[in-house]
């Protein structure tokens, strides 16, 4: 049943997933369903204020011993958390797990209550008494980088993590352009949501004498890494296990305090603990996401050819800088990215990672790029406007066209493969743009507005060495390891230390493994996510699972091939020419013997083995990296068709098409899934997501009733076009994908909906394009963004 | 606690439950904590993304705002219920195959509703369908898959049918 696959079960077969039985069925097993004997809950005391010096925690009298506040884990030996970017002139900041006589942001852990069950903890949080001497709030980042704004950081001279200048002078060309547009371009404070909150289980193992802790995160290894770090405890006596992870988009890509209360507890209490973040205290205390500003102006010849792009960009990066991405990643990829998949000589970037009180911004889906896509590709649609073109036509005129692939571009990214152009003409095609096109110089009869928006971006995913050493990044990753293990029965076991929360790695990295041995998927197990089983790896982030890990699979499947085939060989009494591992056997001419026949003789009966047998066995751990530092470049282009409805500045989408290039695909189907299922989050980005928050720096939404994400019908029947150009630097020329999705619809849509504005002469700059965003601009007030032209 | 504590008595995918609870407790935790039925999942517990979706007498309720005292006399069924419901059943073989789900943590509500929709609405065509499923969110499939799923499983019964 379900579809017939275009290649058996190996790679670009759409075949089901192997997680869907037990998920299913109710059968999974995430954080919240772990119950251990003994097992107490927490619950946190969180600050209701931005910013305060803590002048008393007063803990009732028959809850003492059962509350702990930052003195008991310091008298405890715990450390703060320092994410510390490479890049010079980065301030450090110091989080401690719960506050340590000063809140930075509305949510911070203040003090932690343990009880027998959730509600209890609860209880007990409430009857805490914490007294805040109130200070000056930064609530916005283009304030606090005033002089004079209060810090937030009393030892730091200014609200700065980090300045940055990317590119040189293009006073030249600032002078001399026919076309000069400019814009200011915002993009709101954003939750990721994941469905699953985060939660944490920590226990100590008396046997094996490690420090247990359960948790629902993107990168076990890192974890166990700042846990180390922050307890002072050697790696080998910690062991982070994540198991069915519901959802992450980067919120699980992080060391975060609460793990590190939970694991001190758990040692201190030699009890179990749990703890699950519940969905207001996502929404106030994890709010960390996506919020840029942009003072951005284009360069153009009369055609829309770009001559060069001058941006200052700032990030509002909250309180602190969180482990391990730190506070600058988002500001360096702006700086490195913005020029997107064009082609231009002069550029420059100035970026600002800006500390304010607020959560501590958390690299979320597409990170940058989300922005960047925001900013550059509504420049195009500007300089397109100045210039009397169709933007689709100057995107072509700037896009990298392929013969020029691979190409290195304004700020030395490598662009590996692709037809970028063609993702364009063909967007234009599906949507069928000629039609839109008369339908809004008829007009509709309801009097709503028609509009088309095109975006088009490239993605740096699987992030190599170089690169992230380049952004300061306390987390260099390099080869990415697999192990991949014959069982005795002649199955296959693989182990790999990135994490599933979603991406199906069950099924597709089996289905690599099935491409080199044949082994069919249902004997093919994937163990992940533990570090106490797994090889080292910086974990699930990025788009790079696939790429590393996968790649890493392949490889070690490749030498288990060789060492097969060696056996088998003997075993037949061939030589080694001619010997072919073909569907899970070995084969010389007529004669053939099984894997599972290997796997027992290498186990079983090793008297028949070849003397000179590969003592290594039928196990092997293979290190792997593409052939370039660089990572791939996935690319697309989106396309939106929107009624704009200017009485209540309602938008409605009527056709969403995504034109994209990944490479060669694992699994198409899986592929699909992480497309549609970023462009829900896109549109949510473009619409709906925003979390307000008033000058004290109160966040004003705590509920899903008042931060709005896309449900099944905000979101678009989203249709697909594939273009499949391998990457010539990875294993069968697959590329990132699990973020591309997300980036371009605020893009799109936002074009769109100018394009539909245009008979007004306003246009949207800020996201989310809210009813009351378009309804200011078309009263005239938000009308700042239009620059000079 | 213990004092305040109400005694229920009820059904849960078919077999007989007396309990001591506490009025406070939503049968979402009641179901997860006490009866192990961890596959109820919590995404919100205020009533709007549908994860905790489970049956009451037949009907969909959400369990993080029903409290498990109310239930009293009531038959409830879980995911875990739906193990030989042709429905059900039918809907997971439907979502296998159009990959209507991913990290899987609001799958079992998602079942739940869509089971409802297959059984009330053999006439919804695509919109109508995600009309009727917009009590539920996803933040991982961008619902096409869903949709599709669910779309598969009103044709395939519509053609046994007719
Ligand atoms: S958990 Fe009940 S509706 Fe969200
Ligand atoms: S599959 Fe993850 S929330 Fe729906």
């Amino acid at each position: 049943m379900g579809e017939v696959s275009t290649a058996g079960s190996g790679v670009g077969a759409r075949v089901r997933r192997k997680e869907d039985d037990r998920l299913l069925r109710g059968r999974g097993r995430f954080v919240g369903d772990i119950a251990l004997v003994g097992m107490k809950e927490l619950a946190f005391v969180r600050s209701p204020v931005a910013h305060a010096t803590i002048t008393g925690i007063e803990i009732p009298e028959e809850h003492r011993g059962a509350v702990l506040t930052w003195a008991d884990l310091a008298a405890g030996g715990v450390k703060p958390i320092r994410a510390v970017s490479g890049l010079p002139g980065f301030k450090v900041s110091e989080q401690p797990a719960l506050a340590d006589g000063k809140v930075r942001f509305v949510g911070e852990p203040v003090a932690v209550c343990v009880a027998a069950t959730r509600a209890e903890a609860e209880d007990i949080a409430a009857s805490v008494f914490v007294d805040y001497a109130e200070l000056p709030v930064n609530s916005d980042m283009l304030e606090a980088v005033k002089p004079g704004a209060p810090r937030v950081h009393d030892h730091w001279p200014d609200n700065v993590f980090l300045e940055t200048n990317v590119g040189g002078n293009i006073a030249e060309i600032a002078a001399t352009a026919p076309v000069k547009v400019s814009r200011t371009i915002r993009t709101a404070r954003q939750c990721m949501v994941p469905l699953e909150g985060k939660g944490v289980v920590a226990h100590w193992d008396r046997h094996v004498e490690q420090l247990v802790l359960t948790t629902s995160t993107q990168m076990p290894h890192i974890v166990r890494a700042g846990l180390s770090e922050c307890l002072d405890l050697d790696q080998g006596l910690i062991r982070v296990v994540a198991p069915d992870v519901g959802g992450g988009f980067g919120w699980k890509g992080l060391l975060q305090p609460e793990e590190i209360v939970a694991a001190w507890i758990a040692m201190r209490l030699d009890r179990p603990v749990r703890w699950t973040e519940d969905r207001r205290e996502h929404l106030v205390a994890a709010a960390n996401a996506r919020e840029h500003h942009y003072e951005i102006t284009a360069y153009a010849d009369a055609r829309g050819r770009l001559l060069g792009i001058e941006a200052d960009a700032w990030v509002d990066a909250g309180a602190y800088s969180v482990y391990p991405f730190s506070a600058c990643l988002e500001a360096a990829q702006v700086g490195s990215i913005l020029p997107g998949p064009y082609d231009f000589a002069h550029y420059r970037c100035r970026t600002f990672s800006v500390c304010t009180n607020k959560p501590p911004i958390v690299p979320y889906r597409g990170v940058a790029r989300t922005g960047v896509c925001f900013a550059m590709e509504q420049m195009i649609d500007a300089v397109a406007d100045a210039v009397g073109r169709e933007p689709w036509q100057v995107r072509l005129e700037n896009l990298v066209p392929p013969e020029k692939m691979p190409f290195d571009n304004v700020t030395k990214k490598h662009f590996d493969s692709g037809d970028y152009p063609e993702s364009v003409r063909r967007a234009v095609a599906a949507i069928e743009l000629d039609g839109w096109r008369a339908r809004q110089k008829a007009g509709e009869v309801d009097g709503r507005l028609i509009g088309v928006g095109f975006a088009t971006y490239c993605e740096q995913s699987a992030h190599g060495t170089a690169v992230y050493h380049g952004w300061g990044i306390p987390m260099v990753p390099g080869h990415e390891q697999a192990q991949a293990r014959i069982t005795p029965d002649g199955g296959l076991e693989l182990r790999v230390g990135v994490q599933s929360h979603g991406q199906s790695m069950e099924t597709t990295f089996a289905q690599v493994a099935h491409e080199v041995l044949g082994i069919p998927l249902e004997k093919i197990k994937l163990v992940h996510g533990d570090t106490g089983l797994t090889p080292y790896s910086t974990g699930t982030w990025g788009s790079r699972s696939m790429v590393m890990a996968g790649g890493a699979v392949a490889t070690a499947c490749r030498t288990l091939a060789e060492r097969l085939r060696k056996i088998g060989a003997h075993l037949m009494q061939a030589g080694p020419e001619g010997v072919l591992l073909e569907g899970g056997s070995v084969k010389a001419g007529a004669a053939a013997v099984t894997i599972r026949e290997i796997a027992h003789t290498w186990y079983r009966a090793p008297q028949l083995l070849p003397a000179d047998v590969d003592r290594g066995g039928l196990e092997v751990t293979a290190g792997y990296k593409p052939g370039s530092d660089h990572g791939t470049f996935s690319y697309a282009t989106h396309a939106v068709a929107v009624a704009v409805d200017p009485e209540i500045g309602q938008v409605e989408i009527l056709d969403y098409v995504v034109v994209e290039d990944a490479g060669t695909m694992v699994n198409p189907m899986v592929v699909d899934g992480q497309i549609y299922g970023g462009v829900a989050q896109g549109v949510g980005t473009a619409l709906y997501e925003r979390m307000p928050y008033d000058a004290e720096g109160q966040p004003l939404a705590s509920t899903f009733a008042d931060y709005l994400i896309p449900g099944f019908t905000e979101v678009p029947h989203v249709r697909i076009i594939h273009m499949l150009t391998p990457s010539p630097y990875t294993e069968f020329g697959v590329k990132g994908i699990g973020e591309g999705g997300a980036i371009a619809p605020p893009a799109a849509i936002c074009n769109a909906i100018n394009d539909a504005l245009k008979p007004l002469g306003v246009i949207v700059t800020n996201a989310p394009m809210t009813p009351e965003v378009i309804l200011g601009a078309i009263a005239g007030q938000q009308d700042a963004g239009r620059g000079a032209a | 606690m213990s004092a305040h504590a109400k005694s229920i008595s009820l059904t849960v995918n078919g077999a007989r439950v007396e309990a001591s609870v506490p009025p406070r407790q939503h049968l979402g935790d009641f179901l997860r904590e006490r009866e192990l039925l961890t596959g109820t999942h919590l995404g919100c517990e205020h009533g709007v993304c549908g994860a905790c979706t489970i049956l009451i007498d037949g009907e969909p309720a959400r369990s993080c705002i029903t409290f498990a005292v109310a239930c009293d006399g009531r038959s409830i069924t879980t995911v875990e219920g739906l193990d030989d419901d042709p429905v059900a059943t039918e809907l997971r073989e439907a979502f296998a195959a159009e990959h209507g789900l991913q990290c899987g943590f609001c799958t079992p509500g998602m079942l739940v509703a869509a089971r409802d929709v297959v059984l009330r609405r053999p006439d919804a065509d695509n919109p109508a369908i995600r009309t009727a499923m917009s009590g539920n969110l996803c933040r991982c499939t961008g619902y096409v898959g869903i949709v599709n799923a669910i779309r598969r499983v009103i044709d395939a019964r519509n053609t046994n049918a007719g």
